[in-house]
Parts: C-alpha cells; sequence; structure tokens
C-alpha cells in the first residue's frame, strides 16, 4: 500500500516537473523577444508581416491553381508545355533576365551619394513592396550592389552619377508614400547628404533586362 | 523525491520570475501587439510551408508533361536555368560563413543600447561585402521562430529594421546571425579586404564588442527562395 502511495506521488511529481519546465521553456521562447519591441516598432512589424502575409496568400492561390491546371490538363492528356513556358518566363523576370512593364512610380533624385545610402534606397523599395527596380536603367538582380569604383559609384560595372532616375514597378501610392513618409528614407537622405528628389506616380513604367549573365559559375543545383 | 522537489522548485521559481518580469515591462496593449505579431509569424510559415509543398508538386507535374521529349528536355533546361538565376533552387558550392551576434559586454551607464546589438546596418554591409566579393547565392538564418528556414536572398529581398528585429524577406530573425555565401574562389579574402561595406561592421565589433566571426568552406549549401516570385503589379514584356 505504501509502496502504491509512493509511486502514485512520484507519477504526480513528475507531471507537475514536466508541466513547470514546458512552461518556462515556452516562457523563454520568441515572445520575449518580441516583447522587447515597443508599440510603435511592434505596430511597423505587424504592419510588415501583414503585407507580406497577404502577398504569401496570394501566392499561394496561383501556386494552387497552377497545379490544378496542370493536373487538368494531365487528365485530359494534353500537354502542359505552355505553361511550363510561362514559368520560365515568371522565374526569368523575377530574376531580373527579362525586362518588366507595369504600373510604378519614377524618382529622380540629387545627391552627393555614397554607396550605402543607394544601398539603403533599394532596400526601402524592396521593402515597399517593389517587384522590379532599375536605377539609371541598370536593372536591380539580387547580386547588384552600389560599390565605389575608380573615382565614382558603380552598380554591376557601370558608373551612376549625382543625378539617379530611379524606376520601380509596383503599387504606385504604396511606393510614394513608404518612400516619402516623415522619418522615412528621403528625408533622411535630405538630411544626411542634402538630397533633392521628386517622386512621381505612373501607370507604365518599364524597367529593363539587365545585361549581365547571371549564369553561377561555382553554385550548383543540387540534384 | 528531495531531488525532484528541489526541481519542481527550481522550475517554479523560474518560472514565477520570468512571469514576473514580463508583467513588469508589457503593458496590456503591447501584449495584444506581441500576440498579433506571434499570429501573423505563425500563418506565415504555414503558408511559406504550403507554397514549398506545392512549387515541388508542380516540379513533378512539369516533368511528367506528355508532349515531344525534345521539347521538353530544352524547356526544362531552361526552366532550371531560369530557377538558379531567380535564386529558386537549392545550390550547392564553396564559399564561406559570417556569424555576427550582440555584444556580451554590459552597457555602460549613459551609453545607448542600440550599439551593443546588431543592426539592420551591419547585415546590409556584410550581404553587400559578399555581393561585391563576387558571392553567386547567400543565406541568412537567426529566425525568432524555432525551425523557421533560412532566408535565401533574391531580387525582392529588403533587409529591413523593425526596432531590434530584423525582417528578411519579410521574416523576423533574431540574432545569433549566421550568413552563408556560396562564391569562386577567394571570396574569403576578398570579404576580408572589401573596402568600404566591412569597415564600418569591424569599427563597431571593435568599439562596441559585437561577436563576429568568419571563415571559408569548401562547401556551402544553399537552400531555394521559398515565396512570392508572382509580380502583381507588372508582367514581363514579351521577347521577340
Amino acid at each position: 500500500m505504501t509502496r502504491r502511495i509512493a509511486q502514485l506521488s512520484l507519477t504526480v511529481v513528475a507531471l507537475v516537473v514536466g508541466v513547470l519546465l514546458i512552461g518556462q521553456l515556452r516562457s523563454q521562447a520568441p515572445a520575449i523577444e518580441l516583447s522587447g519591441l515597443s508599440a510603435q516598432e511592434l505596430s511597423d512589424l505587424i504592419e510588415t508581416l501583414s503585407t507580406g502575409n497577404a502577398q504569401l496568400t496570394d501566392a499561394l492561390t496561383e501556386v494552387q491553381q497552377q497545379v490544378a491546371e496542370y493536373d487538368r490538363l494531365a487528365v485530359a492528356g494534353d500537354s502542359t508545355v505552355t505553361l511550363t513556358r510561362e514559368d520560365v518566363v515568371r522565374f526569368s523576370a523575377f530574376a531580373g533576365l527579362q525586362a518588366v512593364e507595369g504600373q510604378g512610380i519614377v524618382m529622380e533624385i540629387e545627391a552627393q551619394f555614397q554607396p550605402t545610402s543607394v544601398n539603403d534606397l533599394i532596400h526601402e523599395l524592396r521593402s515597399a513592396g517593389a517587384e522590379a527596380i532599375a536605377i539609371d536603367d541598370i536593372r536591380i538582380t539580387a547580386t547588384s550592389v552600389p560599390v565605389l569604383g575608380t573615382g565614382s559609384i558603380e552598380i554591376d560595372g557601370v558608373s551612376i552619377g549625382n543625378a539617379l532616375r530611379v524606376t520601380a514597378v509596383g503599387s504606385p501610392d504604396g511606393l510614394k508614400a513608404a518612400l516619402e513618409r516623415p522619418g522615412g528614407i528621403l528625408s533622411l537622405l535630405a538630411q544626411s547628404i542634402a538630397a533633392t528628389f521628386s517622386v512621381e506616380t505612373r501607370d507604365h513604367v518599364l524597367v529593363p533586362a539587365t545585361e549581365r549573365d547571371l549564369t553561377p559559375q561555382v553554385a550548383q543545383p543540387v540534384e | 523525491m528531495a531531488a525532484a522537489l528541489a526541481v519542481i522548485g527550481f522550475a517554479g521559481a523560474a518560472q514565477w520570475n520570468s512571469s514576473l518580469g514580463r508583467e513588469e515591462f508589457i503593458t496590456s496593449a503591447q501584449r495584444v501587439l506581441v500576440s498579433r505579431a506571434e499570429q501573423l509569424q505563425r500563418d506565415q510559415e504555414l503558408m511559406l510551408g504550403e507554397i514549398a509543398e506545392a512549387e515541388t508538386q508542380l516540379q513533378s507535374l512539369q516533368e511528367r508533361d506528355t508532349g515531344s521529349r525534345t521539347e521538353i528536355q530544352l524547356l526544362s533546361e531552361r526552366l532550371l536555368a531560369a530557377r538558379v538565376a531567380a535564386g529558386a533552387e537549392e545550390v550547392r558550392g564553396p564559399g564561406m560563413i559570417v556569424e555576427i551576434a550582440d555584444s556580451l559586454r554590459p552597457v555602460p551607464v549613459g551609453e545607448s543600447q542600440s550599439n551593443y546589438i546588431v543592426l539592420v546596418d551591419d547585415l546590409r554591409d556584410i550581404v553587400t561585402a559578399l555581393w561585391g566579393s563576387g558571392a553567386e547565392a547567400i543565406s541568412i538564418t537567426g529566425s525568432l521562430t524555432e525551425g523557421a528556414p533560412s532566408a535565401r536572398l533574391v531580387s525582392t529581398t529588403s533587409i529591413y529594421g523593425a526596432g531590434v528585429a530584423i525582417l528578411v524577406n519579410g521574416v523576423a530573425l533574431s540574432p545569433p546571425y549566421r550568413i552563408e555565401a556560396i562564391g569562386p574562389e577567394g571570396i574569403h579574402d576578398r570579404f576580408v579586404t572589401h573596402p568600404a561595406y566591412l569597415a564600418r561592421v569591424i569599427e563597431r565589433v571593435e568599439a562596441y564588442q559585437l561577436q563576429f566571426a568568419h571563415e571559408a568552406r569548401d562547401e556551402v549549401t544553399i537552400q531555394g527562395f521559398v515565396g512570392n516570385t508572382r509580380m502583381q503589379w507588372g508582367a514581363a514584356v514579351e521577347q521577340p
């Protein structure tokens, strides 16, 4: 009898230990990181995550529709070559190998640029949802970075001057608002490097394809 | 039994203390926001998983086509090349890794705490120095959420700061950050001597003792990008 009570007690103790340890582990998890953010920072994070999730929802719907279309064609015994061709175009445009046209903005900006300020501008546009960007007709791909060349800033080996024309495909109002918001990138550039600028929304902009070969030399696809 | 009770005591006290800590610093409004952000992160993870699954399904359907073998073979090669250029394929090759984390040094009185943590500019500078050193593929790991995939850097990637959180491809990451890069021989040497971008990071590493390490690797594997590759506001211009 005494032994059974001891066993039962140990079981209860083990259970309580387990529950407490799990509680402790969970309380150390991501929430602590997020709780370190201020209300304003959390609001910004929520806005960014919400925008990203809305885009992911659209992407998921589209890829699911594409799968359904492939299935339908396969059942009917039809070729799916046209769909695959569309996919080649999609990835080529995304990579920067193909020109892109659509709605967006054109920004004229003049300043004594540093490579970092041009880089910040690119990141700001991307974070505002730009789908394709060109600076002075140089298509910005994943690997395009402004660096200090011999006497001037270069992107993909092409020199850029102090007056830039930036073209971006994306939500015209969203891009303009993100660039021009108080405390945003343009007001920072105006303060730090005396940038002067104008941003226009457009129903049609054209972002050219990159002139670079994006085929990697050493990075090989994993089978 | 005594040992078990001691563990209960420790766990209970720790649980109680951490709860007290949070109560102290989080207002109810913040708690609502934290909970909303956590929910959005969970949704994001779920959708990224579903997109990855659907893309895999799509690739297998593309390989099963019943049309002309030659045309399909050519098309498959073009698709693979486009996917590789876009960063959508997992790739492997020689390269290097970089790790950076917040300083372990106590913040001196009167100094800003933000000097002692990894900032969005540090990550941007490291990544830019890597691209500038010839990197062909880069990923960043360091998620707030356990088990989240690495963020592969692609044409639409922004590295963006929201307070202490850094968002890469819209995913909130936290330190320590691990940046992996694949690139041609000598990438590590070129990175170390990269003039502009790395100089800013090194200055902060030395001044505030941020934890920073890097080394060349014979082989690095970098996952393919999972996310939105479809354009909502634009379309590819038809090529003749």
